[in-house]
């Protein structure tokens, strides 16, 4: 099991009332699989985002992320883990604007102390992968929203992570840009990435093989998507 | 992230806002350009002080009869014959000068130029570094014989004989009611300086004589005052009290000369100089602290500004030291940016208001070395408040700020 969350609860102390956005939530996510989270606003799906990007940290239970208990690390060994075992891919792009397209990829790199020529090397291929090896040089400001997205699926890749948790990835996106980017997210699973998406939207879920719904800082459901579309032209 | 890494990427973040890292830098500038002006010109005019007392020559005891004294007679004042017998009878000594000076005109005979006329003896220039720009100075022939003779100094030169040489020529010396007429044997440089030849029109002009003719040149004939060379400043203060006690027994008095060290005026002056580079230097960091504190106010604005750009790094695994270290390389890349700026504007400053005032600055290695180190520190100091603020976000809010 590359994910298991045991009894994890997550409340929020706001001095006079105690927020409860988790309860006891258990489950577990094998390599290689490709799930979404699902859920309203205030379900708790995105502090559980959070948490399982080691963003934020837990009030009970555990978290252990391929094989390591994360639950009780400090701020910097928790930077390592978001560093080297997880790739985001967020909303809202978050791409530095005043970098390159290749520096954006670059920088997770710089963080984990890759040599320069290692680095330039995976960033370019990580850059092919999703279909950018023409657009290196510029930056976010010039390119469109499902290639700003394309940057950030390379940026998350680039330092073969266990995980790629990617929240809302089309939230910002037209119809035909979401339909890319989740045939790139198809692609990258079956090559053997484990990814977890949160999203609310129904369609894009049906991308993914498994549906963990919320709702109250519970899991309602946790099933097999049956009628999973399959996309890469042959769908 | 290694230190290159940031450097490059501070640059980056540095040369994005021009203008606001020029204003920023600006503080810096200031600040710098004028500590190393007031520091360099401070350091120039102690060297040139200092230099002129060395010319004077600092193994010197000074000898005074003391002239509050209402009886201080004529038998009391300074002979040639004192000169000799401190020579003759105190081994340290390598010198006597003797000098009195008084105040007249220099005439020929169509114009004439207010003078300090002084007596003096050969060893005169070993005790003031006197240059000669023609002919020679008074010897020890002149003062034995009794020549009529006179060196005058460029000042008077100038004025009596414009671009003529005076050598050879004749010049009436005319103090109260002695008119002597003098042979012109030697042209030396101002004593002033570069201040004097700048003035000139101004300065009176200097006469030295030999010292045995000053009776029948000036009126105040009485010598007061004596300097005396020595070998070894170690001994001065043996040196002074047995030249007093000479003294006393030759003239058969008691208590009346004083003798001091010149060693000590130097140091006096020095300690004042220096009291005033550090005030006026103190007064000149207060701007670079005030300069600080405009890159501490930039670069929180610019944690703030960025508090997007910090989430997301901390999301791919930036730890707090890396983001700290961002920030801080940043102001301190600005500092130090401001600080060579600053250095280059200093200097440049420090010799044209050298050459303004007539003293060459003094811009040492260390002057260097220092305000460095004090732009560095500054960027340091100020920057380290920001860059904490900035290390200490916490990703998720600063991954939602907007």
């Amino acid at each position: 099991m590359i994910i298991k969350v045991e009894d994890l609860k997550k409340v929020y102390d706001t001095g006079k009332i105690q927020v409860e956005a988790l309860k006891s939530v258990n489950f577990e996510v094998a390599e290689k699989e490709y799930v979404a989270i699902m859920g309203a606003s205030g379900s708790g799906k995105s502090t559980l985002m959070n948490i399982l990007g080691c963003l934020d940290r837990l009030t009970e239970g555990k978290y252990v992320l391929g094989g390591q208990d994360v639950s009780t690390m400090d701020g910097n060994e928790l930077a390592a883990v978001r560093n080297r075992k997880i790739g985001f891919v967020f909303q809202a792009f978050n791409l530095l604007p005043r970098l390159s397209a290749l520096d954006n990829v670059i920088l997770p790199m710089t963080y984990a102390g890759v040599d320069h020529a290692e680095r330039l090397k995976a960033a370019k291929s990580a850059l092919k992968k999703v279909g950018l090896e023409d657009r290196m040089d510029h930056r976010p400001n010039e390119l469109s929203g499902g290639q700003k997205q394309r940057v950030a699926i390379a940026r998350a890749l680039v330092n073969n992570p266990d995980i790629i948790l990617a929240d809302e990835p089309t939230g910002n996106l037209d119809t035909k840009s979401s339909e890319e980017i989740m045939e790139i997210f198809e692609n990258l699973n079956n090559e053997g990435a484990t990814i977890i998406m949160v999203t609310h939207e129904q369609d894009i879920a049906m991308h993914t093989k498994r549906s963990i719904v919320f709702r109250d800082g519970m899991i309602i459901s946790d099933k097999i998507n049956e009628n999973r579309i399959i996309r890469g032209g042959n769908a | 992230m290694n230190i290159k890494e940031s450097f490059k990427s501070a640059l980056q973040s540095v040369m994005a806002n021009k203008m606001r890292s020029f204003l920023t830098m600006l503080g810096i500038i200031i600040g710098i350009s004028s500590v190393i002006t007031i520091v360099s010109i401070g350091e120039g005019g102690k060297e040139a002080i200092t230099g002129q007392f060395e010319s004077i020559g600092t193994n010197v005891v000074n000898v005074s009869v003391k002239a509050r004294n209402n009886d201080v007679q004529a038998r009391d004042y300074f002979t040639l014959k004192d000169a000799e017998l401190i020579k003759e009878k105190i081994p340290e000594v390598t010198s006597v000068t003797l000098a009195n000076g008084d105040f007249g005109y220099l005439k020929t005979e169509s114009k004439s130029k207010e003078a300090e006329i002084d007596g003096v003896n050969e060893s005169y220039t070993k005790l003031v570094k006197t240059d000669m720009l023609e002919g020679r100075f008074i010897n020890e022939r002149d003062v034995q014989t009794q020549r009529n003779v006179i060196v005058i100094d460029e000042i008077a030169a100038k004025k009596l004989f414009g671009s003529e040489s005076p050598l050879g020529q004749k010049v009436k010396v005319n103090v109260g009611s002695n008119n002597v007429s003098l042979m012109v044997i030697g042209v030396s440089e101002s004593a002033s300086g570069s201040m004097g030849a700048m003035f000139g029109d101004n300065m009176p002009g200097v006469g030295f004589i030999p010292i045995t003719i000053s009776d029948k040149v000036l009126t105040r004939t009485d010598i007061g005052m004596m300097s005396v060379m020595i070998d070894d400043m170690d001994k001065a203060s043996e040196v002074a009290s047995k030249i007093v006690r000479l003294l006393e027994k030759a003239h058969r008095n008691e208590g009346k000369y004083a003798a001091e060290e010149g060693f000590k005026q130097l140091e006096m002056i020095d300690n004042v100089l220096r009291t005033f580079t550090l005030v006026i230097g103190a007064i000149a960091g207060i701007s670079l602290v005030v300069g600080g504190i405009g890159v501490m106010n930039i670069m929180l604005v610019s944690v703030t500004e960025r508090t997007r750009e910090i989430g997301i790094r901390k999301a791919l695994g930036a730890k707090d030291k890396d983001i700290m270290l961002q920030f801080l390389t940043e102001s301190l890349i600005i500092c130090l940016i401001g600080g060579a700026i600053g250095m280059t504007l200093g200097i440049s400053l420090g010799f044209v208001v050298g050459s303004l005032i007539g003293v060459s600055p003094g811009i040492s290695l260390q002057t260097i070395l220092i305000s460095f180190g004090f732009s560095s520190a500054v960027g340091i100091f100020f920057g380290l408040y920001p860059a904490s603020k900035a290390a200490k976000l916490d990703p998720i809010e600063a991954l939602r700020y907007e």
